[in-house]
């Protein structure tokens, strides 16, 4: 890989992994700002039960601020989600200003409503597993979210979260 | 009036009978054992939909009062059920929850079913065609003849959904069991084929009547921001529930105004055939099934008790089977946007339910849970839940409000 290479590659796992930080926090806009105004979210799993290739839910960068910014709005499970991921490859394009990248991502739950609070906050479940299959451009040092697909393994869901993934 | 004591607590509702029940009936062991045997072991249940079988030699796994059955389709296109048990030593046959009996198997022929254990094989009537060393073992003692699968009566009905039931002595077909509940979606769903999109599940703390519960009550519209800013007018309030033989209701329909909440659209270009634009109709059937059609959308939800306090629901969304691929995608966003996993007021249901098994766990000192809201049948009377308990208390022969008094003797 060329030296501008491993800069764009760098640069692609800090966006990936501040990414993780900010949606852990529940930092929406902070996260929008890692993303191009072009960007678009979906999270999408393969269901062998149905045979199908679902969409769970998808949104630009537009609607995914303005459901985010109507959170407070809806009751919801307060217990957070944190991201535990761990980026596999980045590939590069040839331009050197575009690239792909493919994460592994397991997302617990750190339970502070879950059934009881009583007895299961503080507690941890595993909430999903999937990968992140981003796609980037590069905007002078940092690497900006074009593209966000959050593929699932998981389909038992259970209560399903407002949060995005 | 200020908190109460116990005696106060305990004390019975200002509310005819009828219009509470007892908590035990979520939370009693027995009481659930009774139910898989009395109600889920002999009614029709929704399993899936035809759609997630389209090819012969498909087939689909799930189980009713923990029996597990399978769903196959014949090279003549039939849908048969079975028990998913070999009559040999009672291994499940087929252990995936979908895929075809087309290719062979490590242990059997194409076209066939296979119990992997000793390599016995069926086909997709059910008639048992292979016996490892069958002569060798048997000699004339037993033949294939003596043990085919054990069919289970099972109907194509209602949108392509795929009814199954334990039951062969069940005297009435699905049409007769559903007592007209589909007429008022039939259009919508039986002019042309639907197909399946969405699947999830989702295991919960409560018991599956508390998740029927919910789906048979709006008055709960106050937990949802979505509905209250795309609802709550004069026609919301003016939506009539209707109640059929069986258990099962009807909650009538109004027109949404989804543009209300920032960022949805209208779904009145996408709307089911013969459907008005905008009109959602929901279908609670007895013991636990829902069918819930929001104009480009329907939702099915189907229930499997697993515990008193522990439910498996599965939630389908499906559209129509000649959809372009961006009417698809719209649908979709549809469905998502309030129905799916991650979208805005599923989650907030399953909270509530959530916390309501949280507080009725077995051994948990017996609550009133009020059911006695009368509006003229409207949106927020809980004729629905009293309703579906009259039902229940015939079919379990007790009484909803004390469950252990029989229901004849408590009603005098």
């Amino acid at each position: 890989m060329s030296a501008n290479g491993n800069q764009v590659s760098d640069a692609v796992k800090d966006t990936i992994y501040r990414s993780c930080l900010f949606l852990d926090d529940e930092k929406w806009s902070d996260f929008l700002e890692l993303c191009d105004q072009s960007f678009n979210y979906v999270i999408k799993a393969y269901s062998p039960e149905i045979s199908y290739d679902m969409t769970y839910f998808s949104g630009s960068r537009d609607e995914i601020e303005s459901i985010t910014d109507m959170l407070p709005k809806h009751n919801t499970d307060h217990s957070s989600l944190k991201r535990h991921a761990t980026v596999y490859t980045v590939d590069v394009e040839e331009d050197g200003d575009t690239a792909t990248a493919v994460t592994s991502l397991v997302v617990y739950q750190n339970m502070y409503d879950g059934v009881n609070s009583h007895i299961d906050s503080g507690e941890n479940h595993l909430f999903l597993i999937g990968k992140y299959i981003d796609k980037f451009k590069m905007d002078g040092d940092n690497a900006k979210l074009v593209e966000r697909e959050v593929r699932l393994d998981t389909r038992r869901l259970d209560k399903g979260t407002h949060y995005i993934i | 009036m200020p908190a109460r004591n116990h005696k106060q607590w305990t004390s019975p509702p200002p509310l005819k009978a009828g219009e509470w029940v007892d908590s035990r009936i979520y939370s009693d062991p027995d009481i659930f054992e009774e139910e898989q045997e009395k109600i889920f072991k002999k009614v029709w249940i929704p399993v899936c939909h035809e759609s997630e079988l389209p090819e012969p030699y498909d087939f689909r796994t799930i189980s009713i009062a923990r029996e597990p059955i399978i769903v196959v389709r014949g090279s003549d296109n039939e849908v048969r059920a079975f028990l998913n048990v070999c009559p040999h030593r009672g291994m499940m046959i087929e252990r995936r929850p979908s895929g075809s009996f087309a290719p062979a198997q490590p242990s059997g022929n194409p076209k066939h079913m296979t119990c992997m254990f000793h390599a016995w094989q069926f086909d997709m009537k059910g008639n048992c065609t292979y016996i490892s060393r069958e002569e060798e073992g048997y000699q004339d003692r037993l033949k294939k003849e003596d043990v085919g699968l054990r069919r289970l009566r099972c109907e194509v009905k209602f949108g392509g959904f795929i009814w199954v039931t334990l039951n062969d002595q069940i005297d009435q077909s699905v049409e007769e069991w559903a007592a007209g509940s589909f007429e008022c979606i039939r259009g919508a769903i039986d002019t042309e084929p639907l197909q399946v999109f969405h699947y999830h599940k989702a295991i919960i703390s409560c018991n599956y009547k508390l998740w029927h519960d919910t789906n048979s009550e709006f008055y709960h519209d106050y937990m949802h921001y979505h509905n209250r800013v795309t609802g709550f007018n004069d026609e919301y309030f003016a939506r009539k529930n209707v109640t059929f033989s069986n258990g099962h209701v009807n909650v009538n329909s109004f027109e949404v105004n989804y543009d209300q909440y920032e960022g949805f659209e209208s779904r009145a270009e996408l709307s089911f055939p013969t459907f008005p634009p905008n009109q959602w109709y929901m279908i609670d059937m007895f013991p636990g099934m829902n069918f819930n059609l929001r104009g480009s959308a329907l939702r099915c939800d189907i229930m499997t008790p697993l515990g008193p306090n522990k439910v498996m629901i599965e939630f389908r969304g499906l559209g129509l089977k000649s959809d372009s691929p961006e009417d698809r995608k719209a649908r979709i966003e549809h469905h998502n946007s309030i129905w799916g996993p991650f979208g805005r007021n599923l989650h907030e249901d399953l909270i509530g339910v959530t916390g309501q098994g949280s507080t009725m766990q077995t051994g948990s000192e017996p609550r009133r849970i009020l059911h006695g809201r009368h509006e003229d049948n409207l949106i927020h009377d809980e004729v629905g839940l009293r309703h579906f308990y009259e039902e229940w208390g015939k079919w379990m022969d007790r009484m909803p409000s004390d469950p252990m008094k029989k229901y004849m003797a408590a009603a005098e």
